[in-house]
């Protein structure tokens, strides 16, 4: 035997280590299998059902029937993408705040960046008539600018969980109170048309955000295990992360501007699709105890469930609705349960 | 590996908004010793380990790590010299204790390099000298209290610095896991030759196991040195003020504090009567 002793407790330790890699590695590569069936089912049901090999063979360019083609590439697939890429968007980004401010709640949702989003978009289009691109451009001016002034009111000389949270969830009540005047203010058909925006659905996206977004994506979720790595340590606490060697404030500030930016565009996509950023997170790392948590994971989950609910919101009553409604559907039974859970473990926030 | 760093404080001013919690603070720490600062609750003893950890800007003078101003070093670099467990740290709930003690190695990770084989046994050295390795595999938040220290303990050896500060470690825990957790740091300190920084709020205790004492008043240090020469009734008069006697303990010899309240004095009221 040439090999070197190793001391029992790292030989412990290495084998602990080596089950949570192996376990990350195994859900990551489920969830990402998960995600591609779902893509192709959900393109395959509708008015017209189209098997699943077909729909492959149709999207990668050589379908069995000439108007699959059609069906696929016009109608369904924008669709499928949108609700992909949107959905690991928010996952991802509900992922890094919740972590970074160590509370659940803390998700761009409760934050306020999405209600900045919804004011810019609802004031570009009942105030100066924006259209097409100009408003998916607001929402993402109004996304940052609310980012920004959260983050200025929220600094004293640090960032404190709570504080951002607080802040956060003021500055979402004010956006909300005025996205609720601009559409007083609004003629009946301008409102009902910012209502359906404001509800949120993956249909209504535009072929140039989606770009935006997957551009984003392509950058910033490679990002992640790099990312990952500095949130691993910053959600120690500032005190243990300073000691560890990380530049807090820096840091944080590139973790949030990835998430503002993938929320942004998520919401200029497909407008504020609700509780898709809040759950993605948690649901991911309950259903991997045993692995390492991942930004990765999280943003499948977000995908998983805007693809459902979107499929649901399309096929389950005669004529489809919102995603954002199926979304809030769930997610408001989901929050309660949050609340309920924290004040057991007398952890309430 | 005896501590070969040497650390100093030179005119170190720290504070919070717009008053000063340190002033003009000048020391050294004694290299491959045990220091203990003591003081009373905002006598700034906290604020010095932490202006020493880095957690807060110098206003005025500078921490210095082997001849250089530690606020001027990359961060990293200081990192791998000067580890710290803070006062109350937090974990995400559903931390197993591998993984908070395999984050202590992150000095050590570059941008883009694995893991590998001496993180292993860093982490795995750690999890032996805290008497945690059994537990790698359980949650950190279904420990007890002491299990939970020296896990914590057990992370910030694993970033493997000869030069560890500790702030109130022994605080909320039962008397049996403060004396646990000091003698664990004292085993370090005789087997690594580590020098070892902390904040202790049990005079006793701090008497008996630092090797050198800080005692601290309004931000400034009235008196340091060995707790036998320095610790005497006068002082802890002057520091808590709190009138006691001072006495050998039976057991260490080092100084032990008997503190003089209004009521129960009745055998000290008899002698000096009679």
């Amino acid at each position: 035997m040439t090999r070197t002793a190793i001391a029992p407790a790292a030989r412990s330790f290495r084998a602990h280590r080596r089950a949570r890699v192996r376990w990350g590695i195994a859900l990551s590569a489920g969830l990402a299998i998960a995600v591609v069936v779902i893509f192709v089912l959900s393109m395959s049901v509708g008015s017209v059902t189209v098997p699943p090999l077909d729909v492959v063979l149709a999207t990668i360019g050589s379908p069995t029937e000439k108007w699959h083609t059609f069906i696929i590439y016009e109608l369904r697939l924008p669709r499928a993408i949108t609700a992909v890429v949107v959905g690991l968007a928010l996952g991802a980004s509900g992922a890094i705040f919740q972590r970074l401010l160590r509370n659940p709640l803390a998700s761009p949702d409760f934050l306020g960046v999405s209600s900045g989003a919804n004011v810019a978009v609802v004031a570009g289009f009942v105030l100066w008539n924006l259209t097409g691109y100009q408003l998916s451009t607001a929402a993402i001016i109004g996304g940052f600018a609310t980012a920004i002034l959260i983050y200025v009111l929220a600094w004293r000389g640090t960032v404190s969980g709570y504080r951002f949270i607080l802040v956060g969830i003021g500055i979402s009540s004010l956006m909300a109170s005025a996205t609720s005047y601009l559409l007083t203010r609004a003629t009946i058909s301008d409102a009902k048309a910012a209502m359906s925006w404001l509800i949120g659905s993956v249909g209504m996206a535009k072929t140039s955000d989606i770009i935006a977004l997957a551009v984003a994506l392509v950058l910033l979720l490679p990002a992640s295990a790099f990312l990952g790595k500095r949130l691993r340590v910053l959600e120690l606490g500032d005190g243990t992360a300073t000691a560890l060697g990380a530049r807090v404030t820096l840091d944080r500030l590139l973790l949030m501007l990835a998430a503002v930016i993938l929320v942004a565009l998520a919401t200029a996509a497909a407008g504020p699709i609700a509780f898709v950023a809040l759950m993605a997170g948690p649901i991911a790392s309950r259903i991997s105890p045993r692995a390492d948590e991942s930004i990765f994971r999280a943003a499948c989950v977000g995908a998983l469930i805007v693809q459902l609910s979107d499929m649901t919101a399309q096929h389950l009553l005669a004529t489809p609705i919102s995603t954002g409604i199926v979304t809030g559907f769930v997610g408001a039974p989901y929050i309660a349960w949050i609340i309920i859970r924290a004040n057991k473990s007398g952890a309430a926030g | 590996m005896t501590s070969s760093h040497s650390l100093e404080v030179a005119d170190l001013t720290l504070g919070y908004d717009d008053r000063n919690i340190v002033e003009r603070v000048t020391t050294t720490i004694p290299a491959g010793e045990i220091t203990a600062i003591i003081g009373a609750n905002a006598s700034g003893k906290s604020t010095l380990l932490r202006g020493v950890a880095r957690l807060l800007k110098p206003r005025n003078g500078s921490v210095i790590l082997d001849g250089k101003a530690v606020h001027d070093m990359r961060s990293l670099d200081v990192a791998k010299v000067i580890g710290l467990l803070p006062q109350s740290p937090v974990a995400p709930d559903s931390i197993t204790v591998g993984d908070l003690v395999s984050r202590g190695r992150y000095p050590h990770q570059g941008w883009f390099a694995r893991w590998n084989a001496e993180d292993d046994k860093a982490v795995g050295d750690a999890l032996e000298a805290t008497g945690t390795a059994e537990l790698v595999d359980r949650k950190l938040a279904e420990l007890s209290g002491g299990q939970r220290q020296r896990v914590w303990i057990a992370m910030a050896l694993a970033q493997g610095t000869d030069i560890l500060l500790l702030d109130e470690p022994t605080t909320y825990l039962d008397i049996n896991y403060q004396v646990e957790v000091l003698d664990l740091l004292t085993d370090l300190n005789r087997r690594s030759g580590a020098t070892i920084v902390m904040v202790l709020h049990e005079l006793n205790l701090a008497c008996r196991y630092a090797d050198h004492v800080v005692a601290m008043r309004s931000g400034g240090i009235v008196v340091e040195g060995r707790p036998n020469e320095v610790i005497t009734s006068d002082v802890v008069q002057e520091v808590f003020g709190l009138s006691c006697d001072v006495m050998p303990c039976p057991r260490s010899g080092t100084p032990m504090v008997i503190p003089l309240g209004r009521h129960h004095m009745a055998e000290r009221e008899a002698v000096r009567a009679g």
